[in-house]
């Protein structure tokens, strides 16, 4: 793994009339990582990835796209799946792909001969040469993203690639991000499904209300909160409550309760010393969608529900 | 490569998809031939017209009231009148009739017969005739008192022709006057009557984009000045595929002309000579270009269709004003007004390809050429600029620069 970056931006600002949509933004992405960017809905994923890619300009900030401040100088380097997916539904899946990788530089017979090959990898072989108004809309995504592919680039940007599809075409693409990275590329994606991220990514930005809430990767956005335990006595009443933590919630049979700073071993013994015994034990430790709800603050959550 | 090349690159690329995506549908082929319908209407109409007309001169005369010694000499003077005054619209047949007691009399009763629509009659002396007509049939009456006149003249001097001219047809060295203004108004017609029935046609280019989500796509990966002039140059083809498929045809029309309406085409010429042909394209290329950048521009703003079809009727508003101030320059080179026009970057093309058809200097046009090129980049560049703010609202690099600064 290279420790250069191919992605980095500085106190990135976007105004959308009086609201910062991006308020002060800064991330670096090593070569050769797949680096998520979380976050709610509307917390400025999207525009920070435009931003960084050229489509739209930053009022304050700078941004370093593959060694280019100017993010254009470097478009043919890069792939990009837009959130609103696009596709000219009159045209052919090999065309598209094709034509998605001629905008970046590669020849358009290059291109079409690319475009076979990565549908039969995809298992869309036999699509090729059928129009895109006919797919499925899992398909056509799919399409979409060998497009953004085709030209072989050194960066491959992806915002929220896995909404729309089913479990086995997320399968799919969570596959062809590996190959992607395996063939040397840098992957930046956004989503705000925390399964995908933490399954994929090496680093991860948190936002939220346009600010960076969190940088790192998913093992430290895991200790930032404690491991929990969950115990389950002998006896299923209420009796060993008094003798455990204060944030000791009852579920199921059993109680789950953060791990004390001094350990569990203590607690044990002293639960059964009092006669509750030990039925079950689990040390658990905080998932990443656990890190992302305490990072982003509960409140954001309720937001971004309603 | 070059910044240039890269974007002209991408250009080509946008304009390759958009010109395959519009040539090869069978709509095109229905947009190709829709002239056809256009001339197939024209010909129906003009058809029915020219029938209707037909029945009705058919049943028209003029009638002269006169004895049987005075009716061969009017018969002779009418053909030979005829020879010259030969439009059956304006000179009904001529039908001579035998005195029948009151001559006035007989008259008004042949102006208001059923059976044949009598439009005048003379009767009378051929020195002091009375012609009655239909209110009408002034030319009719004029006709019949140019008969009268002529056939005392043929009874004082007889029926046979006193003068015999040996004509000669002799091809002309230069181009008359009204030739070429005549060239210059059809030059100055011809580029904005193409650009009226193609150039609205980018009004939508943008919309299919926003549509289909593929904006996104295309301003990631292109400058949006690639993607709007990419989107002029796949519409241009196609228009100049439209151009020449009907060029091609018209430029064949004069082998089926009859003789003398091939004889008054060949009058009308241009003062440039054979260059004309590659100056009237290029300026209808320019004039394309301008107008389409306005429109490609003004459609990409608008959210909806309503708003698209909306602005329709500006557009062609804008259009005709350019035609009228073309005109105006074609009639009178020298005005001030055909300068502004000759200048106007909208009206230029087709001031300059009216000029080229009344001037023969050739710099001129380099130089208008270069100026609408000029205003095409501009154009576009503020198109682009305005659907960049309008619709990704994206400031530019430079508000980026003084809000920091600030």
């Amino acid at each position: 793994m290279s420790s250069a970056l191919a992605v980095s931006a500085a106190n990135l600002v976007k105004r959308f009339g009086d609201r910062r949509a991006v308020d002060g933004v800064s991330i670096a992405v090593p070569q050769g990582l797949i680096y998520g960017v979380l976050g709610p809905n509307g917390a400025g994923k999207t525009t920070t990835l435009r931003m960084l890619l050229g489509i739209i300009e930053p009022d304050e900030g700078d941004r370093m796209l593959l060694g280019h401040d100017r993010p254009r100088e470097a478009s043919d380097r890069v792939g990009y799946l837009p959130e609103e997916r696009g596709l000219y539904p009159n045209m052919k899946c090999r065309e598209a792909i094709a034509f998605m990788g001629a905008l970046r530089g590669l020849p358009w017979k290059t291109g079409r001969k690319r475009a076979g090959e990565l549908l039969d990898a995809a298992g869309l072989g036999h699509a090729a040469d059928d129009k895109i108004r006919k797919l499925s809309k899992g398909m056509a995504q799919l399409v979409q993203l060998l497009g953004s592919v085709v030209h072989e680039p050194e960066l491959l940007v992806l915002d929220e690639p896995f909404s729309g599809l089913d479990p086995v075409n997320q399968e799919r693409l969570e596959l062809l991000i590996r190959a992607q990275q395996q063939r040397g590329a840098t992957i930046l994606f956004s989503t705000h499904v925390m399964a995908h991220a933490e399954r994929l990514c090496d680093r991860l930005s948190i936002i939220a209300g346009g600010k960076v809430q969190f940088e790192g990767t998913v093992n430290d956005a895991r200790a930032t909160l404690p491991f929990k335990v969950y115990y389950t006595p002998h006896h299923h009443g209420e009796a060993a409550r008094a003798l455990l933590p204060a944030d000791a919630e009852r579920d199921g049979e059993g109680w789950r309760f953060t791990m004390p700073n001094d350990g569990v071993e203590a607690l044990l013994v002293r639960l059964i010393g009092a006669g509750h015994g030990i039925s079950g034990l689990s040390i658990e430790r905080p998932s990443l969608h656990d890190a992302f709800v305490r990072i982003v603050g509960r409140d954001a959550i309720r937001e971004d529900a309603a | 490569m070059t910044r240039f090349r890269h974007a002209a690159r991408q250009a080509l690329t946008v304009a390759r998809r958009d010109f395959t995506a519009t040539v090869l549908t069978p709509t095109f082929l229905l947009f190709l031939l829709s002239p056809l319908l256009m001339i197939g209407f024209g010909v129906i109409g003009s058809l029915s017209a020219t029938t209707a007309a037909t029945g009705g001169d058919a049943k028209r005369r003029i009638v002269v009231i006169a004895d049987s010694r005075e009716a061969q000499v009017v018969q002779a003077v009418d053909r030979r009148l005829r020879t010259i005054f030969s439009d059956p619209s304006v000179r009904p047949e001529l039908r001579i009739d035998m005195p029948a007691g009151d001559r006035s009399a007989q008259a008004r009763k042949l102006l208001a017969s059923d059976g044949i629509d009598v439009a005048a009659v003379l009767y009378g002396p051929f020195d002091r005739p009375h012609i009655l007509r239909a209110p009408s049939a002034t030319v009719e009456a004029g006709y019949l008192e140019q008969l009268a006149e002529q056939v005392v003249r043929a009874e004082r001097t007889g029926t046979a022709p006193l003068s015999r001219a040996d004509v000669q047809v002799v091809q002309r060295g230069q181009l008359t006057t009204s030739g070429r203004s005549q060239a210059a108004y059809f030059a100055a017609f011809g580029i904005f009557f193409l650009t009226l029935m193609l150039s609205g046609q980018v009004v939508g280019a943008m919309a299919e984009e926003r549509s289909n989500k593929v904006i996104e796509v295309l301003a990631a990966a292109v400058p949006l000045e690639s993607v709007f002039f990419g989107k002029l140059i796949g519409a241009f083809g196609s228009a100049l595929l439209f151009v020449c498929f009907w060029g091609t045809l018209v430029a064949n029309v004069p082998r089926f002309l009859p003789e003398g309406m091939a004889a008054e085409v060949g009058e009308i010429g241009t003062a440039v000579g054979p260059v004309f042909a590659l100056l009237f394209v290029a300026y209808f290329t320019m004039a394309y270009m301008l107008q389409s950048a306005v429109f490609l521009g003004m459609g990409a703003l608008a959210g909806t269709q309503r708003e698209i079809q909306m602005l329709s009727l500006p557009i062609t508003v804008f259009q005709f004003g350019m035609l009228g101030l073309a005109s105006y320059a074609a009639g009178h080179p020298d005005a001030w007004l055909a300068t502004f026009a000759e200048m106007f970057p909208f009206s230029s093309p087709l001031a300059m390809a009216a000029r080229a058809a009344n001037a023969p200097e050739i710099w001129p046009h380099l130089l208008a050429l270069a100026w609408q090129a000029l205003w095409v980049g501009i154009t576009v560049t503020i198109a682009a600029r305005l659907f960049r703010r309008g619709v990704l609202k994206s400031g530019g690099p430079r508000r980026r620069k003084a809000a920091a600064a600030a």
